[in-house]
């Protein structure tokens, strides 16, 4: 793989050229990323990390509209809530691979492991950037609390954090070249699957779980005892369609890194009949809640037709598409049916932790700009970051893939 | 009622209603969801015929018992009859290659029992992935040492997988229409490329005629001598024509 200029510099030099700049020299490397995405991306990040940075150091209050009536914005209804739920895809592709046994999906599980460690990694870092007392985020662990869902929600997230790194480990180990460690890793690949799929499942659950402390305070519409299984059981439709949304996306912006024939359609068309599926039950489930909740009433309010929206044009619609586009092999519609269910959860997880959260107080709040230009700096940061990896290591390609012929 | 705490009776048979709805809908939209065309539409193909129609698969002969009872004067079975076998649901190119379609809409594609009799075990030349097929044009490769014989694509396509066993072990082609498949292919022209192919009955003549021709050439009047059931083994060429095993072969494999 060696270029010939290679040949002659230093192992260390080698290194850095072959691995980091991609067989360029330095001023080629740099040159090579004056495109327009990434001036646009400079730009956005030569003001949100700045903000990162003085939220950090000044705290929420300095850098946010929130209060002490609306301490929830969207640091945590769309840096956390929906930054985890939209890194489903992770445990779902996992679970469907080598737990399943449906190895068809193999070709796009690497892709939804990096996203999902990645998802994780940026809001690790959005929490470092919130959070008052960040050094006192270890406490979880010395502190057994174990009646507090915080708790639940701290452990979980250490141990998946730790479980998607260890399964990064294995594209970056074969990048690096550290065979054992990919040896080790292959065989451990079907246990950290496991794990992943048990802590996953207790995470995604367990940040619905926080909002049985606050039932009053949640609108009855999406407030319900079930609302941790609503939780989990979205996360799989987030995770299903994330898959094909990003599969979509990156096969088509990295197609030259794809060494082997994926027949994408196939792939997408069968994620789209899952969909199919967990949406229907889904859609199904929540009209359960409503009914549950006694709050029918409550549809024909504006909150009501938000819920209604969500529930019917972000659920049963994708649903009813997804299964139209998979029974006809329409892989188009299959795509628009899971962009739409993505939009989907990211309004159900905004409208339960921001927009129906605090609904009955006088006061609402409306985030600052600043706190976009911080949640939009963090999602570029994981695009650039994925983009970063892709092309380095194997994650849309397989090095030890064995030959054709 | 907007929030209404009391109607609990009411709330739990809305309830019930719903799961029961729920379970009855959920029976016609999974089979719904499940259902729909098998295969991918190929080029230029009528989407309304399903697959079998292009297979044109029929009931296997056992089914027609007026077989079984020959009428007086009928003619003989031929004595190549049963020499080279051919698997239902497979169709044959005149050069000695089989196509199948499989549910996933895939072309998978072989070297028939008598090519594979012909030549013998030893070594399978494939495609590489992603090579791009024509019909009757030279696709794979099979042969002995240094010395191979090209086998012509029985349909035009893409190739998107090709099975590494069979250029492993060549003895995998003891089995050419199951362990000796070569490769598949997203097929272009389906449709059109299917017209072209032999199925079921004349496909089994054209492997009787094919080893009635052999027959000939091993011993001229042999043909009627086997009918007590002997096949031939495999490796036929190089019995036949010595070092020049691969002339022959060609002849047959029409490259």
């Amino acid at each position: 793989m060696a270029s010939p200029a290679t040949a002659t510099l230093s192992p260390a030099r080698a290194f850095i050229r072959e691995k980091i700049f991609l067989g360029m020299d330095l001023k080629d490397y740099l040159k090579s990323n004056l495109t327009a995405f990434n001036i646009v991306s400079a730009i956005i990040l030569a003001v949100g990390i700045p903000l990162l940075v003085i939220r950090f150091a000044y705290g929420l209050g300095a850098t946010t509209n929130l209060s002490q009536t609306a301490p929830w914005g969207l640091w945590i209804g769309f840096d956390m809530m929906t930054g985890i739920v939209l890194a489903a895809g992770g445990f779902t592709i996992g679970a469907t691979v080598q737990l399943f046994g449906l190895h068809d999906y193999h070709a796009i599980e690497r892709p939804a492991i990096l996203t999902a460690f990645l998802g994780y990694v940026m809001a690790i870092i959005g929490l470092l950037a919130d959070l008052g007392r960040p050094w006192n985020i270890v406490m979880a662990i010395f502190n057994y609390g174990t009646a507090s869902a915080l708790f639940e929600v701290a452990w979980c997230v250490m141990c998946y954090s730790t479980v998607l790194f260890l399964e990064f480990t294995l594209p970056a180990s074969e990048w690096l070249g550290l065979k054992r460690w990919q040896a080790i890793m292959k065989k451990a690949l079907i246990a950290l699957t496991v794990l992943s799929v048990m802590f996953s499942t207790m995470h995604q659950s367990a940040l619905g779980s926080l909002f049985l402390l606050a039932p009053t305070k949640l609108h009855p519409l999406w407030y319900t005892p079930f609302i941790f299984i609503f939780f989990f059981i979205s996360a799989i439709v987030a995770g299903l369609c994330m898959v094909i949304v990003e599969g979509a996306l990156s096969h088509r912006a990295f197609q030259s890194l794809v060494d082997h024939h994926v027949d994408m359609d196939k792939l997408t068309i069968g994620l789209g009949k899952a969909a199919a599926i967990v949406m229907f039950a889904y859609f199904f489930l929540k009209v359960q809640g409503v009914i549950d909740g006694h709050a029918w009433g409550l549809l024909l309010t504006p909150y009501g037709a938000l819920f209604l929206v969500e529930v019917v044009g972000f659920v049963l619609v994708p649903s009813l598409l997804f299964a139209w586009g998979a029974r006809n092999r329409k892989v188009k519609v299959v795509r628009f049916a899971g962009a739409m269910g993505v939009l989907g959860i990211v309004l159900n997880r905004l409208n339960v932790s921001v927009i129906a959260f605090n609904w009955n107080q006088p006061v609402r709040y409306v985030p600052s700009w600043m706190e976009f230009v911080v949640s939009i700096s963090l999602c570029l940061i994981g695009v650039i970051a994925f983009r970063w990896v892709v092309y380095r290591m194997p994650i849309l390609r397989e090095q030890n893939a064995r030959a054709a012929h | 009622m907007s929030h209404d705490f009391l109607s609990i009776y009411f709330a739990k048979s809305l309830e019930y209603v719903v799961a029961v709805g729920y379970l009855l809908l959920f029976i016609p939209f999974w089979r719904y969801v499940q259902g729909g065309r098998p295969a991918e539409v190929p080029a230029g193909a009528d989407i309304r015929r399903p697959a079998e129609d292009f297979l044109r698969v029929r009931a296997p002969a056992t089914a027609r018992p007026a077989m079984a009872v020959r009428p007086a004067g009928a003619t003989a079975p031929r004595p190549t009859a049963g020499w080279f076998h051919l698997p239902a649901g497979y169709l044959l190119h005149p050069g000695h290659t089989w196509a199948r379609l499989d549910a996933d809409g895939l072309v998978s594609v072989g070297v028939d029992d008598f090519a594979a009799k012909l030549v013998g075990p030893g070594r399978v030349d494939l495609p590489a992935l992603g090579d791009r097929l024509a019909q009757g044009e030279p696709a794979a490769e099979i042969g002995h040492d240094d010395r191979t014989v090209p086998m012509l694509a029985p349909v035009d396509g893409t190739v998107v997988a090709v099975n590494a066993t069979a250029s492993e072990k060549p003895d995998a082609l003891e089995d050419p229409y199951g362990a000796g498949w070569l490769f598949k292919v997203k097929p272009s022209h389906l449709a059109a490329d299917f017209r072209q192919l032999l199925a079921d009955a004349p496909a089994r003549r054209f492997l009787e005629d094919a080893g009635e021709e052999i027959a000939m050439r091993l011993s001229p009047g042999l043909a009627t001598v086997l009918q007590d059931g002997g096949t031939p083994i495999h490796g036929i060429a190089q019995a036949l024509a010595g070092d020049d095993w691969d002339q022959l072969a060609r002849q047959y494999f029409l490259t």
